[in-house]
């Protein structure tokens, strides 16, 4: 053999050296790819539903519940930053503060790349419907975290209290970092209110289990009741319950735990077994109904009945577990969560016919024993504000409003001032941590 | 190597033949004799027999690991029998990476640890026993699990992405990462469970950069080198070992029983406000009668349940021998470890093989191929109500079982650990397979090349069940099982060169390595199974999930290195390695690793070559660069992933990408100094270390409002320096006696150099901060209890106006600063290991400490938290205030109260210890005695392992960390309900034949 065999190794060596280091991954899609087909828009809006859904289906709701609570909820878990949020006594690192506050802004993030990305779609209809849904939830995002991560909205004041930082960029590069500070709570409350009045011209009068047009109007009817605006939120509510084909369900069960639509959902988080989470459900049921808890981790206490002065469904509406006394709104593991339900527009319409002394739709007592009637409690005579006010806690409780109600009807809570800095949420650690130009709310160090 | 020109008289050589034997006039299997000078050797047979070619005048060199080696000259006898004593073995070839060195060369930092400090060590993987023995190199097991993973740090915190595992290298082969468990609740698989320790021969560990640079971008967090055993020409040998062990945890924490529960949440109740009638409800809502809490009649050890009494078998048989041409190894193992955590256990079998053959005088071939299948019943990780830990939260009072005693108790306060046994399932399948052909061929006198395609491969398919009683009972059961297949091969070419000259040794290598990676995943899950019985998902009523996946990486390096020794004194190396990884942005996919350095033996001049004292004196300084990649490997890439909502797919940011993301550099400067005393009977060694990483790879949190809260990026520098002191002592030598002792000490010192704008960076208690260590412990500081009402307390440290902190107390923690107040890193630890030898008996034993590092405990803060919640407190919780002018660190108890139980130092602790790690006692029958009964070696043994620890800890073991925060290191330095690691007691049988 006369080939020098140090020449085939030098060709196995050099055969092996090819290279192939630029890999992609095949699991998703570069900022770029995303944003070359306008059918993406529609996806990111369902990504941001997801993100809204992780905290809002429950969880956050259930520690406003107890940061609102005056003895109505028996709390035995193990779960101390729950805890914190009945005591009073929230902490900066509190893992409900962060994890609201986090994913309301992963989701507005979403939005606001859909919002600048409309030129993509040149269907004028689709377009529409892409920035009125993302205006929606963008809106209802704000809204939430202005009443929650500020001190309390004082109508008639000019509201300058730091509200919380209002972002309009959607950031897909790192490039794009920005380190915001806190807009004042007028500009936020009047951010969330354009959103959403964009959102209502915008949006289809149908739109399945997603948000329509009246979704937003309700959302709106909510919001000027927050700020004390009767009118604007009675007239918003009156053109949900007449126009957005919504109404009561025939009783108070079947307004609860439906795995479908549900005739008095105007919006509902949506849970299936494949994903949505239920946090209601999580933190409120015993586990052989899927909560955490072997007798759950929330419990109805004796107080709550003292709301009731006659026989009602709503006080009765409860299972048992271990001497647990569980609400049954949230016995289903995989039942949408209401968000907005027609019961709530009724309270609205009926507040604020009461305040400014009109009967739009139906005269206010009425209003309120219809209501009554679908929980077959008697009706009541001589209606007065505090009525309507007790109402809302028997037909809303443990959905979250209490804490809001109590907030914009200057009510005290456990003896404490409703705009004590106690009531209100930190900003969170991590955040003040990461972002120099944030301010912390006041009574949280220093 | 010096050439031996005196010798041109080749007419003369004959074959000389003898035996080598040790002090105790044993002999010696496997020593290397080697004539001097030249490429002839040869290795002993079983018996300690060699034959060799050698002409007279010609130098015999016979070496074995862990004897001084013998130099002698042949004369006219043709028979040459020789004792070997225990000592420093300078000519033991070590490798070094694409090649080797003798000890007497190195100019770098190895630690090596040899087969004997593996064997008869009962722990299931091969890094357990390397724990104490490497100084510098701190190697922790992260929990008790059967399957546990192990935290190895070389040299101190040096990175802090990904995880901290080192390079493994078998055989030449760079192992992948190998665990694929279910994200979030399955607790880590240790790389290297496919792996029978039985079958190591030795293990290096490459700790300077000039060392590791080689291996260029993966060898910051150093790189160990696996040496599998292999045959040897003679006789095939027969070896059968077998170990029968019995383990228990290595500590247990103490609970409230019954009577002091209900008197401890009876007095906080009342302190909160409550009526004893309540508090008796609630007692009763949690007891089947009331006379189980009023009487005590019953009192569980919930944390006796969760810790079970385990046990090891352990079985091993090898064959080994081989021809003129051609050499084997073949040998299979069992073992079966019965986990110390409640439904823990493992099942290994094992099968290798290593056959080389010497095809022409210039070829030699071989193959290496390693089959195995491990078989897991696991637990969920630590922070999961499947791991049975967590029931320590269960009231004393709540029965564990149903009246009948089998069904668990569902009625408790949180979910009944025992469930997940009685009514469900959790196994792993783990099939890996290793083969790896090699080729070297000598082209030419001084010039070789080999070419080494090594395959990995691992099939891990883990399966879950929980029946209709279990967690799962609202869907009706559920299951989910997770296949994953990964698959690397490597690619290694590289070419040898020696030459020689009269002053001069030269030896150089160059060479390439491509390697690619695929990771291929398939999952699906569902639920409303008809039966506890069927657990497969073929019966299940709804499949509810599913998906596939897939990955790759490439790598493709070269390198070259270039050695020299001058005059037997000066050493000089110098190497280059350049990687092009896929992880990386398209700009930076290209690192260079170069490293340096120079030896000068000291001992080998003239003026002190005649020493008596003085045997060795090696002075070594070396420098170099290594890299890190151990990221996601799409990093750098900004992503957008699939979020479902209701069913329908949503496009939703994954992560945001820095496309400038690149290698984390670590450059190292090495001094170090080898000492040999009175004939390398006492060696020493000093090293002293500066590693400094820059470009940190690591995942910074960033405002949420800009759409997601952390990105992985380049960030700061960090440094670490410190001292390394080895000290190999043979104590005693005689004819039925020898003592040695092995000790080694490191100091470590990490800090924090720079940061972007020099902003602190801070996640979760922890803080990176200028000036201080990588990952400081950052949180309020709790000052104990106001003796006057109970109240717990917590010190202000606002920075005051002068510049010091003002320590006044307040109640409300909000108003408490946070402050730098420890750190994860021990600065002192090390490990002292003495084998004593007396005829037949020998014993050893191995102690291992550290210093300077605090462990943060989470579940204090529902576990020791003065009965704010209804979960069991640890019994140091009846310290209570309870009246004014009690001076205690426990605050009032206050049910629901939140008196102090918010994160600060009260649940920080130091994690200082010294442990008797591992002590064998062993007889080897008289080899007089065993041959009549037709063996070649008998032996039994005793081992124990984690006998004692000293600490002044108060939580479970100093060396049990949270399992779920392995990847995330920044985090390090927590336990959250992690079992402590065994104590186990094995007897040992090995018989040759």
């Amino acid at each position: 053999m006369k080939i020098n065999p140090v020449y085939i190794f030098l060709f196995l060596f050099l055969l092996a050296c090819n290279d192939n280091l630029d890999l992609e991954p095949t699991d998703s899609l570069t900022p770029d790819e995303l944003l070359s087909d306008p059918a993406n828009l529609d996806k990111l809006l369902l990504g941001a539903y997801a993100y809204a859904d992780d905290e809002l289906a429950g969880g956050f709701q259930t520690a406003t519940e107890l940061l609102a609570d005056e003895g109505n909820l028996a709390y035995q878990g193990i779960i101390t930053p729950l805890q914190a949020f009945q005591r009073k006594e929230i902490n900066v690192d509190n893992s409900f503060v962060y994890e609201f506050w986090s994913t309301a802004y992963i989701a507005i993030n979403l939005c606001n790349i859909v919002l600048e990305s409309l030129d993509l779609e040149e269907d004028p209809v689709k377009r529409a419907f892409f920035e009125g849904e993302a205006k929606f939830l963008r809106g209802l995002l704000y809204f939430e975290l202005a009443r929650n991560y500020a001190l309390p909205y004082e109508p008639g004041d000019r509201n300058t209290q730091p509200g919380v930082p209002l972002v309009f960029n959607g950031v897909t590069d790192l490039s794009e970092l920005e380190f915001p500070g806190r807009n004042p709570l007028e500009e936020v409350y009047t951010q969330a209110i354009s959103d959403l009045q964009d959102a209502y011209e915008l949006l289809p009068s149908k739109n399945g289990f997603r948000a329509d047009r009246y979704t937003a109007r309700a959302l709106l009817a909510r919001v000027y009741l927050q700020q004390a605006n009767f009118e604007s939120a009675r007239d918003a509510a009156h053109d949900v319950l007449v126009n957005s084909e919504h109404e009561l369900a025939p009783n108070l069960a079947a307004a609860f735990n439906n795995e479908s639509a549900g005739v008095e959902d105007i919006l509902a988080w949506q849970v299936t077994p494949q994903d949505g989470y239920n946090g209601f459900n999580f933190f409120w049921a015993s586990s052989d109904f899927g909560g955490l808890a072997p007798s759950g981790i929330l419990a109805v206490a004796d107080p709550f009945l003292d709301l009731f002065s006659g026989p009602d469904d709503r006080a009765s509406f409860f299972y048992e577990k271990t001497g647990n006394r569980l609400s049954a709104k949230w016995q289903a593991l995989f039942a949408n969560v209401p968000y907005i339900r027609v019961a709530e527009m009724h309270l609205i319409r009926s507040e604020g016919n009461f305040r400014e002394g009109t009967s739009l739709g139906l005269p206010p007592e009425e209003e309120i024993n219809i209501l009554r009637a679908r929980s077959n409690a008697a009706p009541l005579s001589a209606l007065t504000l505090q009525d309507i006010v007790d109402e809302r806690r028997r037909e809303l409780a443990f959905e979250g409003h209490r804490i809001h109600d109590a907030k914009r009807l200057k009510e005290d809570i456990d003896g404490i001032p409703y705009n004590a800095d106690r009531l209100v949420m930190p900003i969170p650690q991590s955040e003040i941590d990461a972002n120099p130009n944030l301010e912390q709310n006041p009574g949280y160090g220093n | 190597m010096l050439i031996f020109s005196g010798s041109s008289v080749w007419t003369q050589e004959k074959i000389i033949t003898g035996q080598v034997r040790d002090n105790f006039n044993q002999p010696l299997p496997g020593a290397n004799v080697v004539v001097q000078g030249t490429g002839r050797g040869t290795i002993t047979n079983f018996d300690g027999d060699y034959q060799i070619q050698a002409a007279e005048g010609e130098t015999l060199v016979f070496s074995y690991v862990g004897f001084n080696s013998r130099q002698i000259q042949v004369a006219v006898a043709t028979t040459l029998n020789v004792t070997l004593l225990p000592g420093y073995n300078l000519d033991e070839v070590l490798l070094i990476g694409y090649g080797t060195a003798t000890r007497a060369q190195l100019t770098d930092n190895i630690a090596v640890i040899n087969s004997d400090q593996i064997e008869e060590i009962p722990v299931t993987s091969l890094q357990g026993t390397l724990a104490g023995k490497a100084a510098g190199v701190q190697i922790e097991q992260i929990g008790g699990r059967a399957e546990s993973g192990f935290r190895i740090r070389v040299r101190g915190g040096a990175t802090i992405s990904g995880s901290q595992e080192p390079l493994y290298v078998l055989d030449g082969i760079p192992l992948q990462k190998a665990d694929f468990s279910i994200e979030d609740s399955a607790s880590p698989i240790n790389d290297l469970i496919a792996l029978n320790p039985a079958d190591i021969e030795s293990v290096e560990i490459l700790k300077d950069a000039s060392a590791a640079a080689i291996y260029g971008s993966r060898a910051t967090n150093g790189v160990v080198l696996i040496n599998t055993k292999s045959g040897r020409k003679g006789e095939t040998r027969f070896s059968l070992q077998t170990a029968y062990g019995w383990s228990e945890p290595t500590s247990k924490l103490d609970w409230l029983n019954t009577k002091e529960y209900v008197e401890l949440y009876t007095e906080a109740a009342l302190n909160s406000g409550w009526t004893e009638a309540e508090i008796a409800a609630f007692f009763n809502s949690y007891a089947r009668d009331e006379a189980d809490w009023r009487e005590g009649r019953v009192d569980t050890d919930w944390e006796d349940l969760a810790s079970v009494s385990g046990s090891i078998y352990d079985l091993n048989f090898s064959a080994a021998g081989g021809g003129d041409k051609t050499t084997f190894y073949l040998s299979t193992g069992y073992n079966n470890t019965q986990g110390i955590v409640l439904g823990n256990a493992m099942e290994r079998y094992s099968l290798r093989a290593r056959i080389e053959h010497q095809a022409k005088d210039w070829l030699t071939l071989g193959v290496i191929s390693n089959l195995s299948k491990t078989q897991l019943s696991r637990v969920e990780n630590d922070r999961f109500f499947g791991n049975p830990y967590t029931m320590v939260s269960q009231i004393p009072f709540s029965r564990p079982y149903e009246e009948d005693g089998v069904t668990p108790n569902t009625n408790t306060l949180v979910y009944n650990a025992l469930m997940d046994q009685y009514n469900g399932e959790f196994e792993t399948n783990i099939w890996r397979g290793f083969a790896k052909l090699h080729l070297e061929a000598y082209l030419a006198r001084n010039l070789n090349f080999r070419s080494e395609f090594g395959y990995d491969y691992t099939d891990q398919l883990e399966e879950r069940f929980w029946g209709s009683l279990s967690q799962a009972a609202a869907v009706d059961g559920f299951g989910d099982a997770l296949d994953v297949k990964e698959e690397k091969y490597v690619l290694n070419n590289y070419f040898g060169y020696r030459f020689d000259t009269e002053d001069w040794d030269f030896d150089a290598t160059l060479g390439m390595s491509y390697e690619e990676l695929l990771v291929k995943g398939l999952y699906l899950e569902g639920q409303n199974f008809p039966s506890d019985q069927l657990r497969k998902l073929d019966s299940a009523g709804e499949i509810t999930g599913g998906y596939s996946s897939e990955w790759r990486a490439s790598l493709v390096s070269y390198f070259a290195r270039f050695s020299a020794t001058l005059l037997n004194r000066w050493l000089f190396k110098a190497s280059l390695r350049m990687d092009g990884s896929s992880r990386f942005g398209m700009d930076s996919q290209y690192g260079t690793f170069p490293a340096a350095s120079l030896g000068w033996i000291a001992s080998n001049e003239p003026f002190l070559r005649d020493s008596r004292t003085l045997s060795n004196l090696k002075l070594r300084v070396s420098w170099g660069i290594t890299g890190n990649s151990n990221t996601n490997p799409f990093a750098s890439k900004t992503q957008f992933g699939i979020r479902t909502y209701n069913q329908e797919p949503g496009f939703v940011l994954d992560r945001l990408g820095d496309p400038a993301l690149s290698w984390e550099e670590t450059s190292q400067y090495n001094f170090g100094a080898d000492f040999g005393l009175f004939g390398n009977r006492l060696n020493t060694s000093l090293d002293y270390y500066v590693k400094s990483t820059r470009d940190l790879l690591f995942s910074t949190p960033i405002p949420v409002t800009n759409g997601w809260f952390e990105t992985e990026r380049n960030t700061g520098k960090i440094r670490n320096s410190g001292l390394e002191w080895t000290l190999d002592s043979q104590n005693i030598i005689s004819e039925n006696f020898t003592w040695n002792t092995s000790f080694n000490l490191a100091f470590n010192r990490n800090r924090v150099i720079a940061l972007p704008n020099g902003a602190d960076i801070t996640n979760i208690l922890r803080l990176v901060r200028e000036g201080e260590a990588l990952a400081s412990f950052y949180m309020v500081e709790y000052a104990g209890v106001d003796p006057d009402n109970g109240n717990a307390l917590f010190y202000r440290n606002t920075v005051l106006p002068d510049g010091s902190l003002d320590r006044s107390t307040t109640t409300n923690w909000n108003e408490a600063n946070r402050r730098v107040v420890g750190n994860p890193f021990p600065d002192v630890f090390g490990g002292m290991t003495h084998n004593l030898r007396f005829g037949g008996i020998d014993f050893s034993f191995t102690l291992q400490g550290q210093w300077g590092a605090q462990i943060y405990n989470p579940p204090g803060k529902w576990q020791s938290s003065n009965a704010n919640v209804f979960n069991n407190q640890t019994r140091d919780q009846l310290n209570r205030w309870q009246q004014p002018g009690d001076i205690t660190n426990v605050p009032q108890a206050r049910l629901f109260g939140g008196n102090g139980n918010q994160e600060s130092t009260r649940y920080l602790q130091d994690a200082d210890f010294i442990r008797l790690r591992n002590a064998t006692l062993g007889y080897t029958l008289p080899a007089s005695v065993a041959e009549k009964a037709g063996m070649d070696r008998v032996r039994v043994y005793l081992t124990g392992v984690n006998l004692l620890t000293f600490t002044d800890f108060t939580g479970r073991d100093p060396e049990s960390t949270a399992d779920f925060l392995q990847g995330a290191s920044l985090l390090t330095g927590a336990t959250y309900n992690s079992p402590p690691p065994a104590r186990t007691i094995t007897l040992g049988f090995n018989i040759d034949f």
